[in-house]
């Protein structure tokens, strides 16, 4: 009944044709709105849901995946668990079209199968599980929703720095694919990775406690 | 022996959100991540300074029928079954047209063909018996009283139903524990004090394969600062779980 009424209510909400500018407040709302109608089991809503998003997140898989069957799987996949889960968005506080992407991207991540597969460091993992859990300090980075900062401080990085971290998360490559990619010794690159993603960290929490500061 | 390393764990998390962790470093940080929260809150971040870079990739339309099938499992669900893996996915292929496309299934299809029948099955049995077709389900108790409900209906989910509201108290956090044989409980999350909450994990199934019960504490705000049951265990209930998730599990 409760879902009657709100079909009732919301019909179908008229989405712009293109989703061309994704960190655009209003289409941000808009998304948020038909997750949460999504979640209350608006069938109309998920259906504007992903004729809005479908091909951006299809792109974004296929980035990684490369086989359009392997990422139509992802998208299949990835917009069950949107609809099983648009409850919880309310309490992900981040953009929809981010939560969404990232979904997207760790479904593919997940399921991607290369022969290059690349085992972490034993003793980052080991460090790591030696970690003192300590309680986090009170939410505050992932409300932000102008978060494109990224891309200003993207152009911050040297060169190597750049392209390796952008084949990484554009392609979803390890270090070795990375390596091969770039024909630099693995070593190279690991270290470009990890410090363009200090100078990266620098960059986006100075910017984070600026607007903080605001 | 205690380190302490902000960095460390910025570092990694920066790495699992780019993308270099893959297989089976990526199911381990996955496994970290169920017990660390400050870890969690790390990759949170980074998952929101990377996604705008996504805006440069320039959209490509997928085919109609990915919407068919998202349909068939969604809206138009026939069964609960959710695929999170490709076993699964042969057993709900009836509901889903668009499987029969897919590749991976046709792969794998010798492989699950008999399981499948086993599966459909015990699926269809079970049908009759149960009213929902959870893979897994719990009452918890406090001294014979039902408190809460605890429910798996996909390898990715857990809903839990509190039988009424808890009492708030000031701002402490009800945090659900899984209780595996080997006694060291695991944190499934922190819940909310009346309605439903649903947990999503990306292999629930490897966490609660040992578990014998779940258990409820009520810690902190925001969770146990130690990563296991600081407070008082409010209630708890043995997990009995589905012959279907089993039958499932052997292919």
């Amino acid at each position: 009944m409760l879902t009657l009424v709100f079909q009732m209510f919301a019909g179908r909400a008229n989405l712009p044709p293109t989703t061309n500018n994704m960190t655009d407040t209003t289409l941000n709302d808009r998304l948020a709105a038909l997750l949460s109608r999504a979640s209350l089991g608006d069938k109309n809503a998920f259906a504007d849901l992903y004729e809005a998003t479908k091909s951006k997140l299809f792109a974004v898989s296929l980035r990684i995946v490369r086989e359009r069957h392997i990422a139509e799987e992802v998208l299949q996949d990835s917009f069950v668990k949107i609809w099983n889960h648009a409850a919880d968005y309310a309490v992900a506080k981040s953009a929809p079209m981010t939560w969404m992407t990232t979904i997207v991207r760790n479904r593919s991540l997940d399921i991607v199968r290369r022969p290059n597969l690349e085992v972490a460091d034993d003793d980052d993992f080991f460090q790591l599980n030696m970690q003192d859990e300590r309680p986090a300090p009170p939410e505050q980075l992932a409300t932000k929703r102008d978060e494109a900062h990224i891309v200003r401080c993207m152009k911050g990085l040297e060169g190597e720095q750049h392209k390796a971290i952008s084949l990484a998360f554009f392609q979803g490559l390890s270090h070795t694919e990375v390596a091969e990619k770039l024909d630099k010794p693995l070593g190279t690159v690991k270290t470009h990775i990890r410090r363009g993603l200090l100078k990266l960290k620098d960059c986006l929490d100075g910017h984070v406690n600026e607007g903080a500061a605001v | 022996m205690k380190l302490n390393n902000p960095e460390l764990m910025s570092r990694l998390a920066a790495e699992y959100v780019l993308g270099t962790m893959k297989g089976g470093a990526r199911r381990r940080f996955n496994e970290y991540l169920l017990d660390n929260r400050a870890l969690r809150e790390e990759v949170v971040k980074w998952e929101a300074h990377f996604t705008p870079l996504t805006e440069a990739i320039p959209p490509i339309a997928p085919p109609a029928r990915v919407w068919s099938a998202i349909e068939a499992r969604t809206i138009k669900k026939q069964t609960q079954l959710s695929a999170g893996n490709l076993k699964q996915n042969a057993a709900e292929s009836s509901a889903s047209k668009g499987l029969f496309q897919n590749i991976n299934f046709w792969r794998n299809w010798g492989l699950g063909a008999s399981a499948l029948a086993a599966s459909l099955l015990v699926v269809t049995s079970l049908g009759m018996l149960q009213p929902k077709d959870a893979m897994l389900t719990a009452v918890l108790e406090d001294q014979g009283v039902a408190r809460m409900v605890v429910e798996q209906p996909n390898s990715n989910l857990i809903t839990v139903k509190m039988v009424k509201p808890w009492k708030a108290d000031d701002g402490k956090s009800l945090q659900l524990w899984v209780m595996p044989k080997d006694g060291v409980p695991r944190s499934i999350g922190i819940i909310n004090q009346d309605g439903t909450t649903k947990i999503s994990m990306g292999d629930m199934d490897s966490m609660l394969n040992n578990g014998t019960a779940f258990a409820l504490s009520k810690e902190p705000r925001g969770g146990s600062p130690t990563g296991q049951p600081t407070g008082m265990i409010l209630c708890k209930g043995v997990i009995a779980k589905m012959p279907a998730k089993n039958a499932a599990g052997q292919i």
